[in-house]
């Protein structure tokens, strides 16, 4: 919790922001998550690794309510949630990026952004026919924000380019911005720094600390990098075959026999 | 659940139902006395539906065969029918060929076809999102449907292969006056479910079927292992082009070979939404479901709001259905995942 | 006149999100609107009554099939139902109160089109793609089932077909109607369609239109980052069918003044999807060129043989039409599927950087 700690803008520490208790899930036969829980506190990074199909991007989609599991609760900001839709779960300051690029391949960088704030634009269609007065104040302002995030991101000079021609690490950077502009209490990774050379990996390690440490976002992070995973996570939750393994500081789940032999030793073998 | 299973569920369920709305419908005079029901009518009207609705499942077929295999949704399966029907036309009665050899020859022109689309319109295309192949066939409907004509001409051509053509009636000791089907539209019932037979045979028997059915799972697999994509496709869009061809014969014998012929043969995409896009089973049914359900609908209640029902019922039904199943009745859930 | 954007810098986001940010496309457009509506009028009536008014029409029925198809992704063969709806709006309105003033018929047979259209986008909710598709087909025949029985819609003429009524604007110069001369017909289409144009830039380049587009390209991200699909799919079907309604008002009011249900049969619909096809998904302008290019083709299939001294039949015609609108499909879908609008996107940027091509 050192991030949330040294960060001034950070909540008290200790407090809880989200909690999963006892989550299953099952697609027909095959069980990607049984009884999961774990928490996440306001303010810090927290990890989820394990094994390929251990089910961490399922446990992303269930925070987001693009699955439903078929027990168990989650609690957000102290309310145990109901059964809700993705972009219900998006407005009550969730956001995400995803393990494959998800972005919107007809539009350029900056509407691609610009659509990340589609939760707080409003949406008329008789003042967007005209676009004076309110639409287009609107589109001002919200361009606005958005320029900061892409300054931050230091993307300024491919803002107008449609992503499907960016390269990849690019299109990563991209959809952080276009998950950042919702400007999210909770911002959930999956695998942001799949597939990136190191010097790539370094800059958006970067960017995840700053955001953390600026605006005291809290982050869920889903990475396979062990290295990464020690420097920047706060607490680490480990699955394997869509159960826990162990929870905890990275130190002491580095040294967790069963997650040894459960996923180090695999991968380094 | 296994297909022997749902097979079974089906056989049983489909009479039982046909009885019950037949129950239902035989409560309506209550409600208007100059309602007319008998049972001996009822089933009438239904064998009349399913015969149709046979030659529905042949067309709806033809688009199943080419999704399996290919993924590409063939709007022009209809304009194929058409297609298939003018040359078969046009051979026997300009160029007075016997049918069979009509039949073969356009068979050839259907195979020829095929390999020009996949020359011309597919390889091209290959990799472009489904929904790019699936306009690329409304433009090779609109192209065949122009071809077919300007080589053969416009008028309404008569199509008689001698098929018996007389009425008969079934089961005359067990309801007065019998049940009266059309004997032609048993031929082609007939015809149709062999050709469906056969090529379940070819499917599941042959090597060819089996690498189609890996192509259907899997089109990276299928490579992998060796077989020529290229070539799998234009066997699908040939057999599809035959497959086409009879139905344009049924079709075509029963209406007389026009341009309408292209309309009857959309009806198989509400077919397909019954059924679900990529299965064979599925086209069958779906097919005799429409074909008993829009003449139920059309001869018992159409009279009440105008008649001439026929035209929509079938997209309708299909998509107050969608909205319940929107897989169809034999597709599998899919949960998308991101 | 050099196309360069040299020297042009933004200095607000209020410019640089302006419609036209270059300036000689800024001029480009006002001189294309000087000459509509000073030079075009004088052209002959024929160019009128069968270029120019179909155009227009037609141009807005694109316009409205790309909001639902290009921007949001949506699938629709159910076009000329829709375009059915406003004509036959339009006319109930018109009869019903013969003092509405014209504008306000057409707005309400948008209105009409556009509850049709969110009824027929519910299993856009729950369906994609061709499934989709197939399910617009039912409101494309249902529509003109219903149309063709209810003797109500047509006022109970007996021969189905409606007359647009004489209306005027300003008082005394009439626009609709049998009676009103080419020029004001043209004018009127003209005001009508620019606005209609200009209000799809317009709703195509905020927060709407990128929810449709991100409804588009990818539906489950779209979802997860917060766009509510129910209302992004349901207003992009309502606002389809508003522009498709007035369209269709248009074509009955305006281009023929007597129309009946069958002339918004599924060949109008396949039609107005080529235009957007060839035009460009997704763009204004391609809804504008596809439109153009046609309504241009037969006019010109028509007139070239006989230039060249041959005579074809017109039944022959009509089927090489045929044969040529699908291969022109196939052949943009290849070569181009972005339409015309891409090629004249490309040829700017060449020209853009031109003499030095790097
Ligand atoms: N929509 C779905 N339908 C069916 N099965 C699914 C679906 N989503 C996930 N699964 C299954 O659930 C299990 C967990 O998948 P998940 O994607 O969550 O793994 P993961 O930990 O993210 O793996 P990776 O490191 O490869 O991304 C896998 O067995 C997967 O096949
Ligand atoms: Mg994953």
């Amino acid at each position: 919790m050192s991030q949330a700690e040294a960060s001034p803008a950070g909540p008290a520490p200790g407090e809880v922001l989200l909690k999963v208790d006892n989550i299953s899930l099952s697609f027909g036969g095959v069980r990607a998550l049984t009884n999961i829980s774990f928490d996440v506190m306001k303010g810090e990074i927290r990890a989820i690794i394990g094994p390929n199909g251990a089910g961490k991007s399922s446990m992303l989609n269930v925070i987001n309510g693009f699955y439903h599991p078929q027990e168990g609760t989650i609690t957000y900001k102290g309310e145990t949630r109901r059964k809700m839709k993705p972009h219900q779960a998006a407005r009550t300051g969730i956001a995400r990026t995803f393990q494959n690029i998800a972005l919107f391949k007809g539009m350029s960088a900056l509407e691609n952004i610009m659509t990340g704030r589609n939760t707080v634009m409003a949406h008329n269609p008789f003042t967007a026919a005209v676009y004076l007065g309110p639409a287009k104040r609107s589109e001002i302002h919200h361009r606005e924000v958005c320029e900061r995030i892409i300054d931050f991101l230091e993307i300024e000079a491919i803002r107008k380019t449609p992503v499907g021609r960016l390269p990849y690490g690019l299109q990563k950077r991209v959809e952080l911005g276009r998950a950042l502009a919702a400007e999210p209490e909770m911002l959930l990774l999956d695998e942001p720094m799949a597939g990136m050379n190191l010097e790539e990996k370094e800059d958006m390690c970067r960017f995840i600390l700053d955001v953390n440490e600026e605006f005291g976002t809290t982050m869920v992070l889903i990475e396979h990098d062990m290295g990464v995973v020690m420097d920047i996570s706060d607490r680490v939750v480990v699955l394997d075959y869509g159960r826990k393994l162990a929870d905890g500081p990275p130190d002491q789940v580095r040294n967790d026999p069963d997650v040894i032999d459960a996923y180090l030793g695999v991968a380094h073998d | 659940m296994s297909n022997q299973l749902r097979i079974a569920l089906w056989a049983l369920g489909a009479p039982v139902s046909v009885g019950l709305i037949g129950l239902l419908i035989s409560a309506m005079p209550l409600i208007d006395s100059n309602f007319f029901f008998t049972w001996g009518y009822y089933l009438e009207v239904v064998t009349t539906g399913l015969l149709t609705g046979v030659l529905y499942s042949l067309v709806a077929l033809g688009f199943v065969l080419i999704f399996k295999a290919s993924g590409v949704f063939n709007f022009s399966q209809g304009a194929m029918v058409l297609f298939a029907a003018l040359f078969f036309v046009g051979f026997m009665d300009k160029w007075g060929l016997h049918p069979a050899l009509a039949f073969l020859l356009t068979a050839g022109v259907m195979i020829l076809l095929a390999m020009l689309i996949e020359r011309v319109v597919l390889r091209p295309l290959v990799n472009q999102p489904a929904i790019i192949l699936f306009m690329a066939t409304i433009g090779i409907t609109y192209f065949l449907d122009g071809l077919g004509q300007t080589i053969w001409g416009s008028d309404v051509f008569t199509l008689d292969i001698g098929l018996p053509k007389d009425p008969m009636f079934l089961m005359e000791g067990t309801f007065e006056g019998g049940v009266m089907v059309n004997q032609f539209d048993i031929v082609a019932a007939v015809a149709a479910g062999a050709m469906v037979i056969v090529l379940a045979f070819l499917f599941q028997y042959t090597r060819i079927g089996r690498a189609l059915r890996a192509v259907a799972d899997d089109h990276q697999a299928a490579l992998s292992v060796g077989i020529p994509l290229k070539t799998i496709w234009a066997i699908v869009w040939s057999v599809a082009g035959i497959v086409g061809l009879v139905a344009g014969v049924m079709w075509g014998s029963k209406l007389g070979v026009q341009f309408s012929l292209a309309l009857v043969a959309l009806k198989a995409l509400p077919v397909l939404i019954l059924g679900g896009f990529t299965s064979v089973p599925g086209a069958i049914v779906g097919g005799l479901i429409i074909g008993a359900g829009e003449k139920i609908a059309e001869i018992f209640f159409g009279g009440y709001i105008g008649g001439g029902i026929e035209d929509w019922f079938a997209y309708m039904l299909a998509m107050v259905f969608l909205l319940f199943r929107p897989q169809g009745l034999f597709g599998e859930k899919i949960i998308e995942r991101v | 006149m050099i196309y360069r954007e040299a020297g042009q810098f933004k200095t607000s986001y209020a410019r640089d999100g302006g419609l036209y940010p270059i300036r000689q496309d800024r001029y480009g457009l006002i001189v294309l609107l000087l000459v509509a509506v000073f030079a075009v009028p004088m052209m002959s009536e024929y160019w009128l009554v069968t270029i120019f008014l179909p155009f227009l029409v037609m141009a807005v029925a694109a316009l409205g099939l790309n909001i639902l198809t290009g921007y949001a992704g949506q699938l629709s063969l159910g076009t000329g139902g829709f375009m059915a709806c406003g004509a036959y709006a339009a006319y109930k309105l018109a009869t019903a109160f013969p003092d509405l003033n014209i504008v306000l018929v057409f707005l309400g047979a948008g209105l009409v089109s556009a509850l049709v259209g969110i009824l027929f986008g519910i299993p856009s909710l729950r369906i994609k793609g061709f499934y989709l598709a197939v399910a617009t087909l039912a409101a494309q025949f249902f529509i003109l089932w219903l149309l063709n029985k209810v003797p109500w819609f047509v006022n109970y003429s007996p021969s189905g077909v409606i007359s647009a009524p004489p209306r005027a604007i300003f008082g005394d110069i009439y626009v609709t109607g049998a009676t009103a001369t080419p020029e004001a017909k043209y004018l009127f289409a003209l005001a009508v369609a620019a606005l209609l144009a200009l209000a799809a830039k317009n709703l195509t380049r905020c927060a709407i239109g990128r929810s449709w587009m991100a409804i588009r390209d990818m539906d489950i991200a779209a979802e997860i980052i917060g766009i509510k699909p129910m209302a992004t799919k349901l207003g992009a079907f309502a606002i389809s069918s508003f522009y498709c309604g007035i369209a269709g008002a248009m074509w009955a009011f305006i281009y023929t003044s007597s129309v009946e249900a069958n002339a918004f049969e599924i060949s109008r619909s396949f039609q107005v999807l080529f235009m957007v096809i060839i035009g460009g998904l997704g763009s204004i302008l391609g809804s504008f060129l596809g439109a153009a290019f046609i309504v241009l083709l037969p006019i010109l299939l028509k007139n070239a043989p006989e230039m060249v001294g041959l005579s074809i039949p017109v039944d022959v015609i009509a089927h090489i039409e045929f044969m040529i609108f699908g291969a022109l499909i196939i052949f943009f879908l290849i070569v181009e599927p972005h339409g015309l609008a891409r090629l004249w996107q490309i040829g700017k940027e060449k020209l853009r950087l031109w003499p030095f091509p790097y």
